[in-house]
């Protein structure tokens, strides 16, 4: 298993093992993304602060 | 210094493993420490239930002013998703990851999910209210955002829970599953009931602010503990993400090999039948101490602190009787035999008007629930095949969530029915049909049971003859 060609530098990972982790993380973004988004337009419709 | 801390320490933890239930579930693989903190997921799981169902339930009709009867669709949401519990364990069996990983992920998902509606759930709540400027808002608005925020919790709750539980199997030997399933249990109970009284106390003086305060402390602290709990649980198996995929099952056909098993479907429906008729007492005991018994505010709500006693009493016994070789089945099967009794004495009670034998009743129908509930969870996961764990364990929950909260749907529905109808009657007539069906549906569950009581003589012979079958076909 050490010398898989496909590991790359510097955390041993092999390459999709690695873009399975970067998944995790871009999805983790996304959501708590439109989850901001979301809460942001539930004050703004309570208690306006644009005007 | 150091002999004293030394000796301190080896006191302490002595203490702990004798006094502790469910402490010799620590294998040699899986120290006690470590199912303890997988434990967590269950404790934000009845954190989120019971500020849902207890707390927001009250905050939403009594300090926000929103129709009961929105209220109500609200709360069922969540229900919506529970049947999809059986593809979500479907999906984490044969989940594709070069990690090898396949509980873990799902864990991740659904926490985020559990996080985002409780993130949105305060502000949904209060543009529902119409607080604010909210109130020239359109209506739907409201409405929609608060639904968004139950579903995603309730989404996360099924996702957590299914798969925590079927990492829980995944990681520990057959004979120490009861001793995990108690524990499950437990800290499910626990969380319940802790949260219950900090909820209590935080917003005893209701204010928006401490809303938005109380419910996305609870998002933060299910972050933080569904992370410490999946924290280096699962691991990594370079063999798994490296197999080569060929053709997957689809969700039909592994549900069609699941359910050829013997006796899956008739377990199925044991639960569902058990689970629905413990489920009415617990939304109905409360109201009928205090209307038909007279009893006040604090007494009813002792009565369902000892109905949480009586089930942790419950799990307990039932741990410690599997330890010893009780086959799980019978043990649930003893359940729902104490469960009959147990209402009978509730509707003896309101003749008698004796808070005494309800008091005992209660006692004694938490206690019964108790047993039934971890006898099938474990029976379900002793039964389960070594890679369909995940979709047996959704089917379980799939089954479970619906009928408890079907059970509490109905009952409620029943007694406000007849209680209308009833103007002027008896108080008790109100409840005494409803205990009445919950006894049925137990005689009902207990009828399905009876074919399989006690039917492989000696205790291990059945689990026994299961292995080699198992051994064989898988040599074969």
């Amino acid at each position: 298993m050490s010398n898989d060609p496909n590991k790359v530098w510097p955390t041993g990972l092999t390459l999709s093992e690695a873009e399975e982790v970067h998944s995790y993380l871009i999805d983790g973004t996304r959501v708590f993304g439109v989850i901001a988004l979301i809460a942001h337009i539930l004050v703004a419709v309570s208690t306006p602060w644009l005007g | 210094m150091i002999s004293i801390k030394s000796f301190a320490i080896r006191k302490i933890s002595a203490f702990g493993m004798k006094y502790l239930p469910f402490a010799d579930a620590a294998s040699e693989a899986v120290p006690l420490s470590r199912l303890l903190r997988l434990s967590l997921f269950q404790v934000t799981v009845g954190m989120a239930l019971v500020l849902m169902v207890g707390t927001l339930n009250r905050v939403m009709i009594v300090e926000l002013n929103v129709p009961a009867t929105l209220v109500g669709a609200m709360l069922a949401l969540p229900l919506v998703f529970a049947p999809f519990r059986a593809l979500i364990g479907f999906k984490s069996d044969t989940f594709k990851s070069a990690l090898g990983l396949r509980r873990l992920p799902y864990i991740f998902k659904g926490t985020m999910l559990q996080f985002g509606g409780f993130a949105i759930m305060p502000f949904a709540l209060l543009v529902l209210s119409g607080y604010g400027k909210a109130a020239q808002a359109p209506h739907w608005i409201g409405e929609v955002a608060a639904a968004l925020a139950f579903l995603l919790v309730g989404a996360g709750v099924h996702m957590v829970q299914t798969v925590g539980l079927a990492l829980a199997t995944d990681l520990v030997e057959e004979d120490d599953q009861p001793k995990v399933v108690g524990l499950m249990y437990v800290s499910l109970l626990a969380g319940m009931i802790v949260s219950a009284f900090i909820y209590g106390a935080a917003l005893e003086t209701y204010s928006p602010l401490r809303l938005i305060q109380v419910i996305q402390g609870s998002a933060l602290l299910t972050v933080v503990l569904n992370g410490l709990a999946m924290w280096k649980q699962e691991a990594r198996d370079r063999v798994r993400g490296n197999a080569v995929r060929t053709t997957e099952p689809s969700f039909a056909q592994a549900w069609a090999r699941l359910s050829e098993r013997p006796g899956l479907m008739r377990l199925l429906a044991i639960i569902a039948f058990g689970t629905a008729g413990f489920g009415m007492a617990d939304v109905l005991m409360e109201p009928f101490g205090g209307q038909v018994l007279q009893m006040s505010v604090a007494e009813t709500t002792r009565l369902t602190v000892y109905l949480a006693m009586g089930t942790l009493v419950g799990f307990t016994m039932a741990s410690r009787w599997m330890g010893r070789g009780a086959r799980p089945i019978d043990v649930a099967i003893y359940g729902a035999l104490i469960g009959v009794p147990a209402f009978g004495l509730i509707i003896l009670s309101a003749h008698l008007l004796s808070i005494a034998v309800l008091i005992a009743a209660t006692l004694a129908a938490g206690f019964g629930a108790g047993l039934f509930g971890h006898g099938t969870l474990t029976t379900t996961m002793r039964t389960a095949p070594r890679d369909q764990i995940g979709l047996s364990l959704g089917a379980w929950g799939a089954v479970q969530t619906t009928s408890a909260g079907a059970s509490i749907a109905v009952g409620g529905f029943l007694r406000d029915r007849l209680q209308s109808g009833s103007a002027g009657a008896h108080s008790s007539s109100a409840y005494i049909p409803v205990f009445c069906l919950e006894i049925g549906l137990l005689v009902l569950a207990l009828l399905l049971a009876f074919p399989i009581f006690g039917r492989a003589g000696r205790p291990n012979d059945a689990q026994k003859t299961a292995q080699d079958g198992f051994a064989k076909s898988n040599a074969g």
